[in-house]
């Protein structure tokens, strides 16, 4: 029979004040199996670990209890210990009798009862474990960073400045996300291209770094260390080696489409360059809006290419590629236009949101930095700016607070002043939220310096009446409605989760939270880990942030990534489950339960892979006939459990 | 006159948030009966209704299955399989007779050490006027 | 209505083409008015075979048998087991088909139509007969049974001395078949739970009372398990009496097999081991009845059953037995499943 110690701790008065420990000790002693039982005032203490380490040597141990505080806070110091006196790491089992015993009871005969029905579940629990060792697999050391905005590129430098190789896979034809988009950032007002393309530039030079533009993530198999992903790589039909960016073919070609990159302010040829310092610095012809190619029905754009860089025969490209850790950036999207009629977005070409009026300010935007209106290019003197338009709002739209809109509001306010210093702007906001090193300053610079009007208040309708704008609202301070005739209305709309966030977190498994976006494993101790071993959240993917915040985050993520990429090989729980194959009919229940694709029918039988179990034991509740259980908390053990807490 | 009748419950918490919760609890000193021993699982997924029904046979006035509120799983999933699961054996044990007061599930969250307290006040304070459970007590 | 004599026809077939190992079916028993299962190897024994309201076995529990028969061969024969089934039975078939227990190519089903009709029930028929000795009992024209006893035939309305749970029947027909006999009628459908929520309506005491009468006379003999082609572990969680002990099993193995429940068919003993039952056969039932005609103490496990098939389609919407490609009920869940009895 194995021979078991029990140690129960006073935790000074913590738990001897309402447990009599020495009770707990003594009538543990006569419990069968237990060979030495004893109390002491700190367990935690040196002391108190090398009584147990003494008691597992002199009197032959082979498992021990310490009754003590919550597993969460000394599993790990005692399992050490007993590891020290020689003792599998799993022949140490903790008995909670503080947080679910000591302090919350206040009657000490019963609080000891308790005690000693838990210490005892605890020693038949022991007694059944089974010693084992981490499961070791090996690391393949490459990440893979998904999205390259400036979340997917701080990631994807960080990684590989660290010596570790990157695929960056982007689903547009260059990198540089929504940050390219932007005139200038707020507080600083720094040029955001001029700040972000020389990243840019350094992921397309850097040896370290596989860029893979107009490509998506298809599939992914395997677990942390080992993951192998199919990447689609589409057809730009433009040989990127060969083009000299002379520009010829979009000259030629015929097609006129919106262009996504100004938010349909401008327009595009069906073959185009994203903006002029995209990434990689080559065309992409648009094979949706190219009157044909099978057969092709123009191919002006090839005949004047004279590098013959244009490719009509390219076709898509499925790339495998292994890597240990992926990286999501997936980025954010502006809450969809149709969702807002009461505000006229898509209506009035002079109602534009948050991006579409950066690109207005943009020194390289369809306006050449002039600030004009869409509808007749004529300067605008009144502009409202409204804010939390989707965001907080529980009832028709988002719930949450979309976090950049009141800076960067109170940042379009300020640069508009600066364009047309005899225009008026005005800021309908709920409340302001400026945390942030130099935010607060940054609005109220906006207030003092550029005089921004601030009318606190909901707008509730907009409509057009003689060339103008009504803006009908309510300053809820001076408690008057306001009607204003505004030039132009620029929206601070809501920041989703971008659209195809959805499907690629069921590719990568990982949780999307109530809003769509990806769900960390944690809200504030794990907030770059995803529940997926092995992937990690950057960016605005994972809530709304602004951009030192997605860059922080990326880093963090980069640094999570190069904790697993930096060791040859990783270590997994061994509390995995375990096939009876005896038992199993191959009926296939568990396979369908378990959340982590870890089970497999092979021959008609249940087979685990171990490395992707994470032992929570599904399985073994779906299993009709106990022929899958998990390693350490079996069935068996729960049972004697119940037996012992039930006082038999 | 006769000592006040103590109900015997056992609680499988899962581990992640409802035994997490309940160390909450401690941690906060709140108060509550102790009646309870808890058995904490990997998973709620992870319990089985041969426990309920074991915990009964064996003498249990009471069982309480808790685990993470939906949506908030540690291993994704797990609370949705058990509150289905629980669902069944609740509506069979109702069914057979046994008072439906004596079988409860909950979701307790870790940060939900005040809703753990409350549950086990409930729970005893409802288990009480019933009286010992012996219709699937074992009497051999 | 199902013509026996094409029935035969395909039976010797499929015998003489030899695409079957053999037929399951049913024929008249040498003692008894109830047919029995028959077993038949070759296209001489085809006449044997026969269909009336007396072919009350599921014979899909004779798979189970099959396939451990074919296990231990070295040199299995291949080919399908022909096998004829109700609708009852081709629901327990599909959730065999579901669980991978069989493969589809293991069996030839020759289906069955009840149409509007069924099996019988044989204290009915007592009761309608007042105890008169029947010779004979086939299937007649408008949903009748003809009977013949010592007084000559009588047409006897099929509902009035149909089975319970053929009143309450929502799949009269086979729902997979490789051919099929008989008329996809569907059965004007009673109340599927009218049985069960007669006794639902009682308040909890009477029903404890009743489980507990009915559950004290259970003398632990597994005919119910035996019966059942759900029942087909190789060792029972919910009985030590079977544990599969083999020379293969280690010790370790041995020592993790658990005592869930007691032999001694006491009030908890008894109670435990048909609570396992029907939670193990939740959504898994196809209320063949079979438990409940073997029970020599005429125990009413149907109502056991059937009560969590009626959960099992109120709360989540499931049916056991009709398609086999969807996930088994306690394998698969919804966002929107109630959660109104969770704290």
């Amino acid at each position: 029979m194995k021979r078991t110690g029990v140690f129960v701790c006073h935790c000074g008065i913590n738990i001897a004040g309402t447990v009599d420990v020495k009770r707990v000790a003594k009538e543990l002693s006569k419990h069968s199996g237990v060979v030495h039982s004893e109390d002491y005032v700190y367990m935690c203490s040196d002391p108190g670990q090398n009584l147990i380490i003494d008691a597992i040597k002199e009197k032959k141990l082979d498992n021990v209890v310490i009754a003590c505080c919550s597993p969460t806070l000394h599993e790990t110091t005692f399992r050490n210990t007993s590891e020290s006196a020689g003792l599998n790491k799993f022949q140490c089992e903790i008995a909670n009798i503080r947080e679910q015993c000591s302090w919350v009871h206040k009657d000490m005969d019963k609080a000891t009862e308790k005690a000693i029905k838990i210490t005892k579940s605890a020693v038949e629990k022991v007694r059944r474990n089974e010693s084992l060792e981490p499961i070791s697999i090996p690391v393949t050391r490459r990440a893979l960073v998904i999205g390259g905005g400036i979340a997917g590129i701080q990631s994807a430098l960080d990684l590989a400045n660290t010596g570790f190789e990157v695929i960056l896979v982007e689903r547009e034809p260059s990198i540089g996300g929504h940050m390219i988009q932007l005139s200038e950032t707020f507080p600083t007002l720094d040029c955001s291209q001029c700040i972000l393309t020389p990243k840019m530039v350094e992921v397309s030079k850097h040896p370290n770094i596989k860029l893979m533009t107009y490509s998506e993530v298809q599939e992914i198999s395997g677990y942390v260390g080992n993951f192998i992903v199919k990447i689609l790589k589409k057809p730009t039909y433009v040989d990127a080696d060969k083009c000299t960016l002379c520009d010829e073919c979009t000259k030629v070609c015929p097609v006129v489409v919106s262009n996504e990159f100004d938010l349909g302010l401008t327009g595009r040829r069906a073959i185009y360059i994203p903006f002029p310092q995209a990434i990689p610095a080559t065309y992409t012809l648009d094979i949706s809006a190219c009157p044909g190619l099978l057969p092709i029905a123009c191919g002006k754009c090839a005949d004047v290419c004279e590098p013959g860089a244009i490719d009509f025969d390219m076709k898509p490209k499925i790339v495998e590629e292994e890597v240990g850790a992926i990286i999501v950036a997936s980025g954010f999207d502006l809450y969809e236009k149709e969702l807002m009629g009461e505000y006229g977005y898509g209506k009035y070409p002079d109602v534009l949101d948050g991006l579409q009026f950066e690109r207005l300010l943009s020194a390289s935007g369809p306006t050449m930095g002039k600030v004009l209106r869409p509808s007749d290019r004529k300067e605008p003197k009144e502009v409202v700016f409204i804010q939390c338009v989707g965001s907080r709002d529980p009832e028709l739209h988002c719930p949450y607070c979309s976090k950049i809109c009141c800076m960067y509001t109170a940042k379009h306010a300020m640069l508009y002043k600066h364009h047309v210093h005899d225009g008026q702007a005005y800021i309908f906001y709920i409340d302001i939220r400026s945390g942030g090193k130099g935010y607060e300053e940054f609005v109220q610079r906006a207030v003092e310096e550029d005089g921004v009007l601030y009318l606190r208040g909901k707008v509730s309708k907009i409509f057009e009446e003689k060339g103008k704008i009504k803006v009908w609202g309510v300053d809820t301070l001076a408690g008057k409605d306001i009607e204003i005739d505004a030039d132009m209305v620029v929206l601070a709309m809501a920041m989703r989760p971008s659209k195809e966030a959805e499907e690629l977190a069921k590719k990568l498994k990982i949780a999307l939270d109530k809003d769509g976006f990806l769900a960390e494993a944690h809200p504030k101790l794990r907030p770059v880990e995803s529940v997926s071993s092995g992937m990690f959240l950057a960016g605005a993917a994972q809530a709304p942030k602004d951009i030192p915040e997605a860059v922080a985050q990326a880093s963090g993520a980069a640094s999570k990534a190069v904790a697993i990429l930096s060791q040859e090989r990783l270590s997994h729980a061994p509390t995995v489950a375990k096939v009876n194959v005896n038992l199993c009919s191959g009926c296939g229940m568990c396979v369908l339960v378990c959340p982590y694709d870890a089970l497999s029918l092979k021959d008609g039988k249940v087979e685990v892979n171990e490395v992707l179990c994470e032992g929570c034991g599904s399985c073994s509740a779906t299993c009709l006939r106990a022929a899958i259980q998990v390693k350490n908390l079996t069935p068996l053990q729960v049972n004697e459990m119940i037996k012992v807490s039930l006082g038999g | 006159m006769a000592e006040e009748f103590e109900p015997k419950i056992v609680a499988f918490l899962c581990k992640w948030c409802s035994s997490a919760g309940s160390d909450l609890a401690g941690v906060s000193r709140m108060e509550y009966p102790s009646n309870v021993v808890p058995i904490t699982v990997m998973c709620s997924g992870s319990i089985s209704p041969l426990y309920i029904f074991s915990a009964f046979n064996r003498g249990a006035d009471g069982v309480l299955v808790s685990g993470c509120h939906p949506g908030d799983c540690h291993y994704i999933k797990g609370n949705f399989y058990a509150r289905r699961r629980i669902a069944l054996v609740k509506k069979l044990l109702d069914y057979i007779g046994l008072e439906p007061q004596r079988f409860q599930m909950s979701w307790v969250s870790a940060a939900e050490g005040k809703k753990y307290t409350q549950i086990i006040k409930d729970f005893v304070k409802e288990l009480k006027p019933l009286g010992p459970q012996t219709k699937l007590r074992r009497n051999l | 209505m199902v013509n026996l004599d094409n029935l035969k026809k395909e039976a010797n077939r499929i015998l003489k083409e030899e695409k079957v190992k053999y037929i399951i079916g049913y024929k008249k028993s040498s003692n008894g008015l109830f047919t029995v299962p028959a077993f038949i190897k070759n296209p001489e024994e085809v006449e044997k075979l026969t269909w009336d309201p007396t072919c009350v076995y599921n014979l899909t529990r004779f798979l189970v048998d099959e396939k451990r028969k074919k296990a231990k061969e070295k040199e299995p024969d291949e080919r399908p087991v022909g096998l004829i089934v109700k609708g009852c039975d081709s629901r327990a078939l599909v959730v065999l088909l579901q669980e991978k227990f069989i493969n589809r190519d293991d069996v030839y089903i020759l289906g069955v139509s009840c149409e509007e009709t069924g099996v019988l029930d044989e204290k009915k028929l007592a009761k309608t007969l007042k105890g008169k000795k029947v010779k004979n009992i086939e299937f007649g024209k408008n949903d009748n049974f003809v009977v013949t006893t010592k007084d000559g035939k009588t047409e006897i309305p099929a509902k009035e001395i149909l089975a319970e749970r053929c009143l309450e029947c929502n799949a009269n027909f086979p729902v997979i078949s490789d051919i099929l006999f008989g008329e996809k009628v569907k059965r004007k459908s009673d109340n599927p739970f009218e049985s069960l929520e007669k006794f639902e309506s009682l308040s909890k005491e009477e029903r404890w009372t009743f489980w507990k009468e009915q559950l004290d006379k259970c003398i632990r003999c597994y005919a119910c398990r035996s019966v059942c082609p759900m029942c087909y572990c190789d060792e029972c969680v919910a009985d030590t009496i079977n544990f599969a002990v083999i020379a293969e099993t280690t010790a370790e193995e041995k020592a993790q097999k658990i005592k869930w429940v007691e032999k001694s068919p006491v009030t908890s003993e008894n109670f435990v081991y048909h609570l396992v039952r029907a939670i193990h056969l939740a959504g898994r039932c196809i209320d063949c009845g079979e438990c409940e005609r073997a029970c020599p103490l005429d125990i009413p496990l149907r109502l056991l059953n059937k009560k969590l098939e009626k959960e099992a389609k109120e709360l989540f919407g499931y049916e056991a037995g009709f398609d086999a490609d969807v996930p088994s009920l306690v394998s698969s869940f919804k966002d929107e499943d109630p959660e109104d009895f969770i704290r």
